[in-house]
């Protein structure tokens, strides 16, 4: 399964394809940093939405694609909502890598991950700061880069896309 | 000089955040008048952005949530960058916690932070990036500045030497002052009692759905 989690209304994906946009009809609640998905309901968000599952969900995907409004050198406040969302996904034990901190796997599946950012005027430097900030938060969803790109406006990303 | 305080944390109550702006709260001269706000959802009220227009220095405290920034406290930046002010001489300041050892890994979300302070017209002043802050909220009977604050209350004290003299310096990224691997215990041990505390068993930390 592949997961999309986009903020552009009307983006048509494929036939198989998990889609968390932002225009479905249902607020999406924020996390409240209670932790009840790690100590409380592991594995799953103790806010009893449709977003509830999002650990279970990804575990199932082999691949997630984010598109989202270039927002100060990150994903807009609806997909970072659905990221902080799905941190039951790892597990709150942690590990050693690289001489840093960082959390152990809850699940053995690798995550195939893309970026698509869409917005005018988006430096390079901004553009070096998003792309490390992809790959680490790719690095603690124990995924892989697959592709980061920038397009100017949401046809530009609905054209690449189809 | 009016300066708002401002506590990005969702949690209502007992947030490392909130332990970190009440430390440096101690070491900001008394002539200054702190004015609280808590941006615990995604939206600022008409009065809070009022109040906040009146302060001249804005210091937001948060944890790091997925490398970045929380979405709620993203959206409340969307929305001050939208809303009309006088942004003259307003100076920003960063206090953002991670449950990671290192504070460097805050780094993209301070720089989040200063890409934000340029769109909306704001000045970056400076940033804290705390590791280890998932005990904080329960070290609050601990004195800034020693055992565990050791170096926090060294990284808070530039913090506030550049809020009283209103000026930009280099991000500052510092550690609980605990080795590594007893702070690892010790947070490892903590999700261990309280996985048992709601009825369940340790090895349920990792269950698999």
């Amino acid at each position: 399964m592949r997961m999309v989690i986009s903020d552009i209304s009307n983006l048509s994906i494929q036939k198989d394809d998990e889609l968390k946009a932002s225009n479905d009809s249902e607020i999406l609640r924020h996390c409240i940093g209670c932790f009840g998905c790690w100590v409380k309901t592991p594995g799953e968000c103790v806010i009893k939405d449709s977003y509830m599952n999002m650990g279970e969900q990804l575990a199932k995907s082999e691949e997630l694609i984010l598109i989202s409004k270039f927002t100060y050198g990150g994903v807009s406040p609806f997909v970072k909502n659905v990221l902080d969302r799905s941190i039951p996904y790892i597990s709150p034990n942690f590990r050693i890598v690289n001489n840093e901190m960082h959390h152990k796997r809850r699940y053995d599946n690798t995550l195939k991950i893309s970026a698509y950012f869409y917005g005018m005027d988006i430096s390079e430097k901004e553009k070096v700061m998003a792309r490390g900030l992809i790959h680490s938060q790719v690095f603690n969803f124990h995924g892989k880069v697959n592709e980061i790109c920038f397009f100017k406006t949401v046809t530009e990303v609905k054209e690449a896309l189809s | 000089m009016n300066i708002a305080f401002i506590n990005g944390s969702p949690k209502r109550k007992d947030s490392a955040s909130g332990a970190l702006l009440a430390d440096l709260k101690q070491l900001i001269p008394s002539e200054h008048l702190i004015k609280e706000f808590n941006l615990n959802k995604d939206f600022i009220t008409e009065k809070d952005i009022e109040a906040l227009h009146n302060c001249s220095v804005w210091v937001f405290a948060f944890p790091l949530y997925v490398d970045s920034i929380p979405s709620h406290l993203l959206s409340c930046f969307c929305q001050l960058e939208q809303t009309e002010f006088n942004r003259n001489n307003i100076y920003v300041y960063g206090l953002v916690n991670c449950g990671f050892y290192e504070g460097e890994q805050t780094q993209y979300a301070m720089s989040m932070m200063e890409i934000w302070c340029d769109k909306v017209g704001l000045n970056w002043g400076m940033g804290v990036g705390f590791g280890g802050g998932g005990g904080l909220a329960q070290m609050k009977s601990i004195p800034l500045g020693k055992g565990p604050k050791k170096t926090l209350g060294k990284s808070l004290a530039v913090c506030a030497d550049a809020i009283s003299k209103g000026i930009s310096i280099d991000n500052v990224y510092t550690s609980i002052n605990l080795p590594r691997f007893v702070y690892k215990f010790f947070a490892e041990s903590t999700w261990k009692k309280s996985i048992k505390a709601n009825g369940g068993k340790v090895k349920d930390l990792n269950k698999k759905l």
